[in-house]
């Protein structure tokens, strides 16, 4: 019932424009084929966009870090935005996830109508050139955790999201050489059902990511005597910033755990 | 020494320039072309006619005696040396029209036309020049690549997907000792040598991430340096070392493996190479009224930077010529209209976005969706060279189906992947050449070839990995096709008159 009327808040605001209220950011998950909205707004700047079946409202998904593949069903997280700027002809989702899924689609393409869609602004979230020197962390120094988000049953690192995060983790580890580096993949191995399908992850995706992970920190030179690389299924959410909130998407995280002398 | 060599350069240009008034085409073609073991002196600067104006070759740090060179002297049985195949006049490559003119100095017993690789096949009769015509009218080397891939380590890579031989117009796969069916199986696809030339931009690093791979950049075990991927077409060769001993094993036909000293030397002048066109039939010299053409700027500026963020804008070298400048004055009308086009073609090149679909290393894996608007910078993103920043591993469609333009001359594989299908191509494709897939053994990977350089394009027709596109218009054309881009009569040639400039 809450989830309804967040529904019905995001789609009267995608007409007047104003901003929804904090009960709005409830996060929806559905499957659905993806429609591209041609804007040209220059580069990297058209509009995603993905009807919820339960609903029949449209949302617009441009803001995830992965953006769909028009030819391929896409699982979409994300909570209805609190500013609504009706670029892009859907109610916008912000904080939002796409994961590409292997269903076929047909490739559908609809023109601006209008939609002026936005211009592309570089993340805060991007890995600097290495001309740029990293800024060394502050002390007092303590045992911390870095993680690191994926797409469903993915392994890839996410650009500029995974890698910048990879790069915080590296950043730090570099600065306090710790004694242990504990990595850990998880999977979100347990049923749930999305728009009518069960669907789960591999149990081997969470080691396919540890392994990933693992295999990063090592071309970044951490010593191997010091990693260690596990993985864990059936992921809970855990409250991670690389998720911005989205526990279903929080269950798909490598874990970093920097242990001190 | 080192003057009479710039004479011989400057005699073939004013030759080719006057329509070889006072030497014939003969003695032109002769004194362009380095042959193994000369003895020249390699100057500082060498400027060679081309087509469509000539093309400069700067060597920093001095002139190199090549006496003894391991660059300029034949090490192999077949009397090839690097040299043959990367001509200073083709821009440190081999162009189509200096082998034909090759051919015909030598009625085909120069060692460029080495069996090994200098014919379709070594199988077929090595005097016929028709066994020769991938090389003659495509500009293309025969690379045969091991199959199964092998690591860096030489251990055999299992691959993902299976290959068969739908075609094979060269003979050379699937004929005695060489195809699939072989006693050391192999693949053998037909590529353009790439530039020796600018190296130091093809071996930056602008970022310690590898976007198309999800992972850091590897490093070289040798040096401990950050590797940048962008150096072979397929990136079998991950340094200027081992592409050089690579190339000596192969091309060379050498059976022992290059010094320590031999390998110095070798990396070393290459690594001193800058070449780029300077002067334009046309529009004059590329570096005037405000310009900033030409290989000098290559030698003297920092490379790895991206365009976009911490560099300079990508080929914003020609901004001055988006208005009149100090010598408009003295300027032709012709001049100035050339000046002008190449300067919308930069902008053009930066700023004109289209669609780009189902290119794999670019629509999959990083997430930039399928399809995604940018514009030409969006790959070819390094501040005066137009290379990728990241490794330039991509495919345009240029070898393989539906994409490629007919290819009858060349084989043709059908790759089926065995695991995951193709992020674009499903799970059977049809491709010339598999690309970096021959290289990883990921069927992700079939079709993607490295970014090729953009510097010194007048001086090395024909492009593309392949040799398809005959000259630049080819090369816009293709991709308006491949894109569906739109582009106008006139967009296409300010496009073209930029690649002229470069």
């Amino acid at each position: 019932m809450r989830r309804l009327r967040a529904l019905r808040a995001g789609a009267t605001l995608l007409a007047c424009s104003a901003v929804l209220p904090a009960a709005a950011a409830e996060p929806l998950r559905f499957i659905a084929c993806p429609v591209y909205r041609d804007v040209d707004a220059g580069r990297k700047s058209g509009c995603w966009l993905a009807e919820d079946a339960a609903t029949g409202l449209r949302y617009d998904v441009s803001p995830s870090p992965t953006k769909p593949d028009w030819n391929h069903e896409v699982l979409v997280e994300g909570s209805v935005a609190t500013a609504q700027d009706n670029a892009c002809g859907g109610v916008v989702l912000d904080p939002v996830r796409v994961s590409i899924l292997p269903g076929s689609c047909t490739r559908h393409s609809l023109p601006a109508e209008g939609f002026p869609g936005r211009r592309f602004v570089l993340p805060p979230r991007n890995v600097r050139p290495l001309s740029e020197a990293r800024k060394p962390p502050a002390g007092p120094w303590t045992d911390r955790s870095f993680h690191l988000q994926f797409e469903w049953d993915r392994s890839f690192a996410v650009y500029q999201l995974d890698d910048y995060l990879l790069d915080q983790a590296i950043t730090y580890i570099r600065a306090v050489k710790p004694r242990e580096i504990v990595v850990t993949g998880y999977a979100a191995t347990v049923p749930a059902v999305v728009s009518g399908r069960r669907i789960a992850e591999r149990t081997q995706v969470a080691r396919e990511r540890a392994e990933m992970v693992g295999e990063s920190l090592l071309r970044l030179g951490v010593p191997k005597s010091i990693l260690t690389v596990q993985w864990r299924d059936a992921a809970e959410p855990a409250p991670i910033d690389a998720a911005d909130g989205l526990a279903e998407a929080s269950r798909r995280r490598v874990d970093i755990d920097v242990k001190l002398p | 020494m080192r003057g009479r060599t710039a004479g011989v350069a400057a005699i073939a240009m004013l030759a080719a320039l006057a329509g070889g008034a006072s030497l014939t085409r003969g003695e032109v073609a002769a004194a362009r072309w380095w042959s193994a073991g000369e003895g020249r002196t390699f100057p500082e600067r060498l400027d060679y006619a081309n087509a469509l104006g000539s093309l400069r070759v700067l060597l920093s740090g001095g002139p190199q005696r090549t006496k003894g060179h391991p660059f300029f002297e034949a090490l192999g049985a077949n009397g090839r040396a690097c040299v043959t195949c990367h001509q200073p006049a083709d821009a440190m490559s081999l162009s189509a029209r200096s082998a034909q003119e090759r051919w015909d100095a030598t009625q085909g017993r120069d060692p460029l036309f080495a069996a090994i690789d200098g014919s379709n096949c070594p199988t077929l009769p090595q005097a016929d020049r028709a066994s020769h015509s991938l090389l003659l009218e495509r500009g293309l080397i025969r690379v045969q690549r091991p199959w199964p891939p092998r690591a860096a380590d030489g251990s055999p890579i299992t691959p993902d997907f299976t290959i068969e031989v739908l075609r094979d117009p060269t003979g050379c796969n699937g004929r005695g000792a060489y195809g699939l069916a072989a006693a050391a199986p192999s693949v053998s696809v037909y590529r353009r040598p790439r530039p020796v030339a600018n190296l130091k931009y093809l071996t930056a690093v602008g970022f310690e991430y590898d976007p198309k791979q999800g992972l850091p950049l590897p490093k070289d075990p040798e040096s401990g340096r950050l590797l940048s991927g962008n150096l072979m077409a397929d990136n079998r060769a991950v340094t200027l070392q081992v592409q050089a001993r690579d190339a000596a094993l192969t091309h060379l036909e050498f059976t022992r493996a290059l010094t320590p000293a031999q390998l110095a030397q070798i990396v070393d002048f290459e690594s001193r190479l800058y070449t780029a066109q300077q002067q334009h039939a046309t529009g004059g010299a590329v570096d005037a009224g405000g310009a900033e053409g030409g290989p000098r700027l290559l030698a003297d500026s920092r490379p790895g930077q991206l365009g976009s963020d911490n560099g300079r804008p990508v080929w914003s070298e020609f901004a001055a010529w988006e208005k009149p400048g100090p010598d408009d004055a003295a300027l032709t009308p012709a001049q100035r209209a050339w000046r002008a086009s190449v300067a919308r073609g930069a902008r053009l090149f930066r700023e004109r976005t289209f669609l780009i679909t189902d290119s794999a290393g670019i629509n999959s894996p990083m997430g930039f969706g399928n399809p995604v608007r940018n514009s030409c910078v969006f790959c070819h993103n390094m501040s005066q060279m137009g290379n990728d920043v990241a490794p330039g591993q991509v495919d345009l469609g240029t070898t393989t189906q539906p994409f490629a333009d007919p290819q009858p001359w060349l084989p043709l594989f059908r790759i089926t992947c065995l695991a995951d299908a193709h992020p674009h191509y499903g799970r059977v494709i049809q491709t010339h050449d598999p690309g970096f897939a021959l290289t990883t053994g990921r069927c992700a990977d079939v079709g993607k070839i490295t970014l090729q350089s953009m510097r010194g394009l007048a001086a090395r027709a024909p492009y593309f990995s392949n040799g398809t596109a005959r000259d630049l218009r080819g090369v816009v054309d293709y991709y308006d096709r491949r894109y569906s881009i739109g582009y106008t009569e006139q967009e296409k040639q300010d496009l073209v008159h930029l690649m002229e400039a470069l």
